[in-house]
């Protein structure tokens, strides 16, 4: 018999709905911007809970639910899409909902915007929504990722960076830092 | 706290609260502004990511714990064929229909895999070529392996420095290596079934993409940004089977 108490099937819905109605939206916003499409984001997100519900029992601490699912995400995208990725080059945009924003310099500014993020390099792009979306701190995205701290922290900068050269032109230019003297 | 660890803690996480991060903001107006302005953009960024719609009843599935039905994803390419058949509705219907529902086979994603192996392997030959190769020494190859290039200038002047016979599973080809803006840019033209659909090549270090071409496939691979398509044009043009 296994050590870990087993809920009975009322417990275990009750506490899963739970994690549904606190975590479903940024779990999706998170998959729709890691896959950049809004059909494959929900199956993502569905086949994500779905391995969560059949996993509830090894998730100790509900603290640690957000991080747990978002790392789930990621190993579903892994096992089911990433591996290759047939021309889903383009951004779906029907999932993006129109802000107040009626002047065409500020549509075309938050089109760039839209652009700049979709195209960041995974590297970069993963972290920065990891902690925009999920609101984790580095040391959280570290585990997600499976990296150290600083490089979680040398790739936060070279994302926000690369945003600030084109959205703050002038000013220092940080893309020549070498990543060594960063992570010293 | 010097210029660099500041940078790097005000670009990573403008809204740390530490106080040495606080303190170190405050102590000039450059440094002040610096973090205002990324704050000022992390702002943007915040309202971006979060303007996602979520579907209205995807919580309700959720906690139905049905499993997923896969949908066909609409691609780049049947995007654009879609855009077509409003102009042509009669063509255009058939295209969408046929394009929506294609994604790479598993003999597909084998090829790709085979090609990306065959370049890795090739890698260490064909970096060590820095001559141009004549016209006559890459048809010499080519034709060999069952392809013809159409003379043609533009592919004359591009710098051709590898040319050779392959293998792969799926089948037999040729593989010549140009000089691109960005480094090597191997080209394998491949007789074997054609893919279903053209697709991207995903791979950490290379771009790359691989294309139905008429009795085979033709797979195009460089580094990243390098301007692949400039090439798929000049060379579905230049290239032709002979078997």
């Amino acid at each position: 018999m296994s050590d870990t108490p087993v809920l009975d099937d009322r417990d275990k819905k009750e506490r899963y709905e739970t994690l549904v109605d606190a975590f479903y939206q940024d779990v999706y916003r998170y998959a729709y911007w890691l896959c950049k499409n809004g059909a494959l984001a929900e199956d993502l997100v569905q086949e994500t809970f779905l391995r969560a519900w059949r996993s509830l029992d090894s998730l100790q601490n509900d603290k640690a639910a957000k991080a747990w699912l978002f790392t789930i995400l990621r190993r579903e995208n892994a096992r089911l899409y990433e591996r290759y990725r047939p021309d889903l080059v383009d951004i779906d945009d029907q999932s993006i909902a129109d802000l107040d924003e009626n002047e065409p310099d500020q549509r075309l500014d938050r089109r760039m915007l839209h652009e700049a993020i979709a195209t960041l390099e995974k590297d970069y792009r993963e972290p920065l929504l990891l902690q925009v979306i999920g609101g984790f701190s580095g040391k959280e995205i570290a585990e997600i990722l499976n990296l150290n701290n600083n490089t979680v922290m040398t790739r936060l900068f070279r994302a926000r960076g690369k945003l600030k050269s084109i959205f703050i032109p002038g000013g220092h230019a940080d893309e020549n830092i070498d990543d060594a003297d960063l992570e010293n | 706290m010097d210029d660099l660890e500041f940078r790097k803690r005000a670009l990573a996480n403008p809204h740390d609260s530490d106080e040495d991060f606080v303190a170190a903001t405050g102590s000039t107006p450059e440094r002040m502004r610096l973090v205002q302005d990324i704050q000022a953009l992390d702002k943007r960024i915040v309202e971006m990511v979060s303007a996602v719609t979520v579907p209205a009843d995807l919580a309700t599935r959720l906690k139905s714990r049905q499993p997923r039905v896969s949908r066909p994803v609409k691609s780049v390419w049947s995007s654009y064929y879609a855009m077509a058949a409003s102009l042509v509705i009669a063509v255009g219907v058939i295209l969408s229909i046929g394009l929506q529902s294609a994604n790479p086979s598993a003999a597909d994603l084998q090829l790709h895999d085979d090609a990306l192996r065959h370049v890795y392997r090739e890698e260490p030959r064909y970096e060590r070529a820095v001559n141009d190769l004549s016209w006559q020494q890459i048809n010499a190859v080519i034709a060999e392996a069952g392809v013809h290039l159409r003379d043609n200038e533009r592919i004359k002047t591009m710098h051709i420095k590898f040319a050779n016979g392959c293998r792969l599973a799926s089948g037999t080809g040729a593989h010549i290596v140009l000089e691109g803006t960005k480094g090597s840019v191997s080209v394998l033209i491949v007789h074997s079934s054609p893919v279903k659909t053209r697709f991207d090549v995903n791979d950490p270090r290379f771009a790359g993409k691989i294309i139905p071409f008429g009795e085979g496939n033709l797979i195009i691979v460089g580094e990243k940004e390098e301007p692949l398509e400039t090439y798929e044009a000049l060379l579905t043009d230049a290239f032709e089977w002979a078997i």
